[in-house]
């Protein structure tokens, strides 16, 4: 809202400069957003009258002037072309300024020193518009009546001096949209007297009449209109407004149209309702109706755009025709025009959930209908419309016609709330007296009878002590408030059991060299098909109704688009050895949870990407066990996928706490890499940390450091290629698990070499691995573990059809 | 036979002084002292002499013996010592070589902020709490008194997934969620993504952070809001950061107010972060609005609480000095080793 500190003046008394006047309001809760002081950047720029002007010896396109500024006589050189002798013009004298920062200085002009600069309507920083006499490349020609200001600063002569403050409101003071709301609180913030010019409306007493100049209203939607008051007006005389209204509208970012459009928006702007005047003659039937819109109903607004509108909406109408969107704009067919004789202005009170709707759906958010949304006061309607009959009688633009058409189905209420001074104090955390609270209360005119604080009309925020708490504290002073610590009960700040395996996890990887990134969780379907994400999954994704591009929307089902963006975008900036990773969230509406208006599966998902010489599949999984390794996650079966399109089918992993998927781990698919444009191999894992959460189990126990040795034995077999290592190492650990009783166990087994070549054929490996057993009680003896190993060697040669190596 | 002993020591001792290295003093002990040594061989000669002399002899023999086994215990440590010094001139190294460690990654500026945060939390006895992203509107508007014809629902330009289903605007529906759930004393944070429909440009981001704290209980007052987020800042930003109170307007609480603090990149000397106003603001308060208490089932006589919440990357880039917010989501490796 902006509002012109001169029309501000005349609610209260403004003894401080524009900036702190903003501070001021700014720490009272108007804040302010930005102060545009009109006329201060002009400097030394007087009236000056042009004496003589003479041909430059030394230049054909220059001349040279006399010019009287008053006291003196200046010597002006210049190559302006609209200038006369004895015309008024404005002069900046040496050492001006002008907006923009230009500075003026005097210099010679090819040899002939010029004082000073005639200044054009631009150079002054005005507009054109604005000045339709005055051409834009040429010097400004004032009235010869100026010629009594000669040497006055032309900032004060021309009324150029205008300070402009523009101000945040928040939606829940749809008053101060008003400069008498913020004149109120003005006058309340700076501790002056709120000297309410327009408090002869509020005495004013109006004849209601069922019908004026045969134009009747009625109300079919009292639940989206609580008020609606009519007035006419005669004999209008449909011309331009005065100046002075011209200026305020300006200030305050209007346009002015004609006489009475710019009364109905005079009144907007001073007092907060939107109004809005018809010609009489296109009401047909002079029937005003407040009705709904029916449905595929269509209007040309006066934008001159034709809109539907549907049953939601509410119209203004005649017997036959909308005339007007409630609260939203007028119809062209009901524009006031030259020809307008007979003006009915229209005061009235919309529900503002309805009109933001309409606004909203239609796309026209107007300075009406954003002030009809924030809900307005019916009891305002009245003063407005009275006031801007007051104006057309000022403006002598049409004669007023006695009483008005007043449908008021449903009263305004008023809040009354209870002054409980030591609830205050104590949600506040000060000691502010009663009367200390009611002086403030009635600074900004909520009365206060019988320790009843009364919200004034215009005040429909006001409804629980907590809201006259906050007026209290406004002008108390935010900044006085002290800074006290919580006497409460003592909390335990602790994490809880995932937000500290997550703090572990992060740990790890970034020990292990990985970089955390942060990534959207929209992705496109495109994205999805990209990485050749498996049907049912992309069927689980949620679609966003109003999202900013075909890229964002769905929420991903998988993070693996995301990750694969961004392994992209660093492949293609030629980033070498990249190791990422990611925790956030996959989102599945995998059984119409969202159809049903629940909330849909949301897990925690750790991503990994990486590529680089020093990665390969088992680096990923050593991190990976790493992973699980500090989440407590003990028991866990790596088994090979196949299945996933996303990963190489030869290189996938599924990691698996019983039967479920806690991870799955692998090289990028060759055909997703290309889809990507990335030209190496990227690895990726996906670990469900949710799923980690669950399956973390604390168990850590001591177990007795060995005192007696142990037995070491290596052992190597040659298999078949596609037997996996993991099955014969189970195979092993069982069959130990079998013939070792008590304290004598297979202490470890380790995996030590993986060897081809001709000799032992072709699709076949040798596997190596060292055994240690070991006895807790006493020292093995070699005839308690040969049997053993001859055991093992036999069903490692029944099962794997193994050739034992020697 | 003295003075052949005598000289025997003498050379013995001369040849000594003049060995170099642990072999040629070895040759020493066996030419003097070993079984065939100069000095073994004159005891063995021992039996010519009478039987009065041959005690004295002996002993001075012993003597010498002793003597020059010192002698040439003390080379051999000497020698050892050279030794061991001309062997660790040939080990010299060059330190400034590259070093063999693991290049440590790095955590993203959002969760070292968010985790700075947290750990100030934590310590003041709060809890952290989580809740979803895809939420229902119920949580994101209604209980926070946010009413489906409410303006500010405008205002939050929102992602709909159904009438009902929403992108959470802000971290508050895990407010509500905690709310419902819990019985005062309630201290918590609640750090996480939002979601608004605001195009990416440098200072705007559809998903960004947020970073949302409740207390309530019984007696909490906006002194202690004030005083709790005083403590947050200077801990956070810095001992000297200053913090203002300016009134504003949210639905969920009232009083409200925009909370600014004094520049921490210049101290409120005023720079380019600050635009220079010496101020930046940073955070949304206020006291928990009574119907958020009502719609969550806590009884708004008995209790009184605060909220507050704020932006994490207007944070981070001011406090990393990152001019484009574009960078965060970016995730070029070079950025992010940066941090």
């Amino acid at each position: 809202m902006k509002a012109s500190v001169e029309w501000l003046k005349e609610y209260s008394d403004i003894d401080v400069s524009c900036e702190e006047l903003g501070d001021i309001l700014t720490m009272t809760g108007s804040k302010v957003e930005e102060i545009d002081q009109k006329g201060n950047d002009i400097k030394n720029v007087v009236v000056g009258k042009i004496l003589e002007i003479k041909k430059h010896p030394n230049a054909d396109k220059l001349v040279v002037t006399k010019v009287d500024i008053g006291n003196e006589t200046l010597q002006i050189v210049t190559g302006a072309k609209n200038i006369k002798e004895n015309d008024i013009v404005p002069i900046a004298k040496d050492g001006a300024e002008l907006p923009g920062g230009k500075k003026i200085v005097k210099s010679p002009l090819r040899g002939i020193d010029s004082c000073g600069m005639m200044c054009s309507v631009g150079e002054l920083g005005l507009d054109i518009k604005d000045y339709p006499n005055q051409i834009e490349d040429g010097i400004m020609i004032l009235p010869k009546s100026y010629e009594k200001d000669l040497g006055k600063d032309i900032v004060d002569v021309l009324n150029l001096r205008e300070e402009v403050i523009d101000f945040e409101i928040t939606p829940n003071r749809p008053d101060c949209l008003s400069i008498e709301g913020l004149g109120r609180e003005t006058a309340a913030s700076l501790g002056k007297t709120f000297k309410n010019p327009r408090k002869n409306l509020d005495e004013l007493k109006i004849e209601d009449k069922n019908e004026i100049e045969g134009i009747k209203v009625d109300i079919t939607a009292p639940d989206l209109c609580y008020r609606y008051i009519a007035r006419v007006v005669k004999n209008v005389k449909i011309g331009p407004s005065p100046e002075w209204m011209v200026r305020r509208l300006k200030a305050c970012g209007v346009r002015s149209i004609n006489n009475i459009v710019d009364i109905t928006n005079c009144v907007m702007l001073e007092l907060g309702q939107p109004m809005h005047a018809f010609d009489i003659n296109s009401i047909e039937g002079k029937h005003i109706t407040v009705r709904r819109a029916k449905n595929g109903e269509k209007i040309t607004t006066l934008d001159e755009v034709e809109r539907t509108l549907d049953e939601n909406d509410l119209v203004i109408a005649d017997e036959k025709k909308p005339v007007a969107i409630a609260g939203v704009m007028g119809g062209l067919n009901s524009e006031i025009e030259e020809t307008t004789k007979t003006v009915v202005f229209e005061s009235a009170m919309f529900y503002g959930g309805n009109v933001r709707k309409t606004a909203k759906k239609v796309g026209l958010r107007t300075e009406s209908s954003s002030r009809f949304e924030k809900g307005l006061s019916s009891e305002n309607t009245l003063r407005a419309i009275n006031r801007a009959v007051e104006l057309v009688e000022l403006l002598g633009a049409g004669e007023p016609v006695d009483g008005k058409i007043d449908v008021y189905p449903t009263k305004q209420k008023i809040n009354k709330i209870k002054l409980d001074v030591d609830r205050i104090n104590n949600l506040l955390g000060t000691k502010i007296s009663k009367q200390e609270m009611i002086d403030i209360l009635e600074k900004i005119d909520i009365k206060v009878e019988n320790d009843f604080a009364i919200a004034p009309y215009f005040r429909m925020d006001l409804e629980f002590v907590a809201d006259i708490a906050e007026e209290i504290a406004r002008f108390y002073g935010y900044d006085k408030l002290d800074t006290t610590l919580i006497k409460a009960a003592t909390t335990l700040g602790v994490r809880t059991k995932e937000q500290k395996i997550e703090k572990k996890i992060e740990d790890v990887l970034v020990n292990n060299g990985l970089s955390e990134i942060y990534t959207y969780g929209f992705v496109g379907e495109k994205d999805l098909e990209k990485s050749k994400i498996r049907k049912e999954l992309i069927e689980n994704a949620i679609t966003i109704t109003n999202p900013l591009s075909d890229e964002y929307k769905l929420m991903r089902p998988t993070t693996i688009p995301s990750m694969m963006q961004i392994l992209a975008l660093n492949n293609n900036r030629k980033n070498q050895n990249v190791k990422l990773f990611d925790i956030s969230r996959n989102y599945r509406n995998i059984n119409g949870e969202v159809e049903k208006g629940e909330v849909p599966l949301q897990e925690n998902i750790l991503t990994i990407g990486m590529y680089g010489d020093d990665v390969d599949f088992y680096t990923l999984k050593g991190l990976i066990e790493n992973v699980l390794e500090v989440s407590n996650v003990n028991s866990y079966d790596i088994q090979k996928e196949t299945q996933n399109e996303s990963y190489h089918p030869g290189r996938c992993a599924n990691i698996k706490v019983g039967i479920d998927v806690i991870a799955t781990i692998g090289e990028v698919h060759p055909e997703v890499l290309m889809n990507y444009d990335i030209n190496k191999k990227c690895y990726l894992a996906e670990v469900n940390i949710t799923k980690i959460v669950k399956y973390s189990k604390q168990n850590k126990k001591y177990h007795e450091v060995p005192k007696f040795p142990a037995v070491e034995r290596d052992i190597a077999i040659i298999v078949d290629e596609n037997i996996e290592v993991g099955e014969i190492e189970k195979t092993i650990i069982r069959k130990a698990r079998k013939l070792l009783k008590g304290k004598k166990s297979l202490e470890e087994l380790k995996l030590f070499d993986i060897y081809r070549d001709e000799k032992i054929g072709e699709n076949k490996r040798s596997v190596a691995y060292s055994l240690v057993f070991r006895d807790l009680s006493k020292s093995l003896s070699d005839d308690e573990i040969n049997p053993v190993m001859e055991e093992i060697t036999k069903e490692l040669e029944n099962k794997f059809n193994a050739e034992l190596r020697k | 036979m003295e003075e052949e002993i005598a000289k025997i020591k003498e050379n013995s001792i001369k040849e000594m002084e003049n060995s170099k290295d642990l072999k040629s003093l070895n040759d020493i002990r066996v030419k003097y002292l070993g079984k065939k040594g100069e000095l073994t061989l004159v005891l063995r000669g021992m039996g010519k002499l009478s039987p009065e002399k041959r005690p004295v002899i002996g002993s001075l023999v012993n003597q010498v013996r002793d003597e020059l086994n010192n002698l040439l215990e003390e080379k051999e440590k000497e020698l050892k010592k050279q030794e061991l010094q001309r062997k660790l001139a040939t080990e010299n190294i060059d330190v400034t070589e590259p070093s063999k460690k693991i290049h440590l990654g790095s955590l993203h500026p959002i969760t070292q902020i968010i985790e700075e945060v947290e750990d100030i939390f934590l310590g003041m006895g709060y809890e952290i709490a989580d809740g979803p992203e895809v939420e229902k509107a119920i949580y994101n508007f209604d209980k926070l008194n946010t009413p489906p014809d409410h303006p500010a629902r405008d205002i939050q330009d929102t992602f709909y997934i159904t009438d009902d289903i929403v992108l959470r605007s802000q971290t508050s529906p895990v407010q509500a969620r905690v709310m419902e759930t819990k019985k005062p004393p309630i201290k918590i944070i609640c750090p996480g993504a939002v979601y608004r429909s605001d195009s990416i440009d440098a200072t705007h981001s559809p998903v960004f952070h947020q970073i949302e704290g409740l207390v309530v209980d019984k007696n909490i007052s906006m002194t202690d809001l004030k005083g709790t987020l005083e403590m947050f800042t200077k801990k956070c930003l810095g001992e000297n950061t200053k913090i203002r109170f300016r009134p504003h307007h949210f639905p969920f609480t009232e009083p409200s107010a925009e909370a600014d603090v004094s520049c921490f990149v210049c101290g409120g000397k005023g720079c380019r972060v600050c635009k220079g106003e010496g101020w930046i603001e940073l955070l949304g308060c206020g006291m928990v609005h009574p119907n958020v208490f009502k719609n969550c089932g806590i009884d708004p006589d008995e209790y009184t609480g605060f909220a507050f919440g704020f932006g994490v990357e207007r944070i981070a880039m001011a406090k990393f000095g990152i001019e484009d917010m574009r960078l965060l989501f970016e995730n070029d490796a070079r950025f992010l080793k940066q941090f």
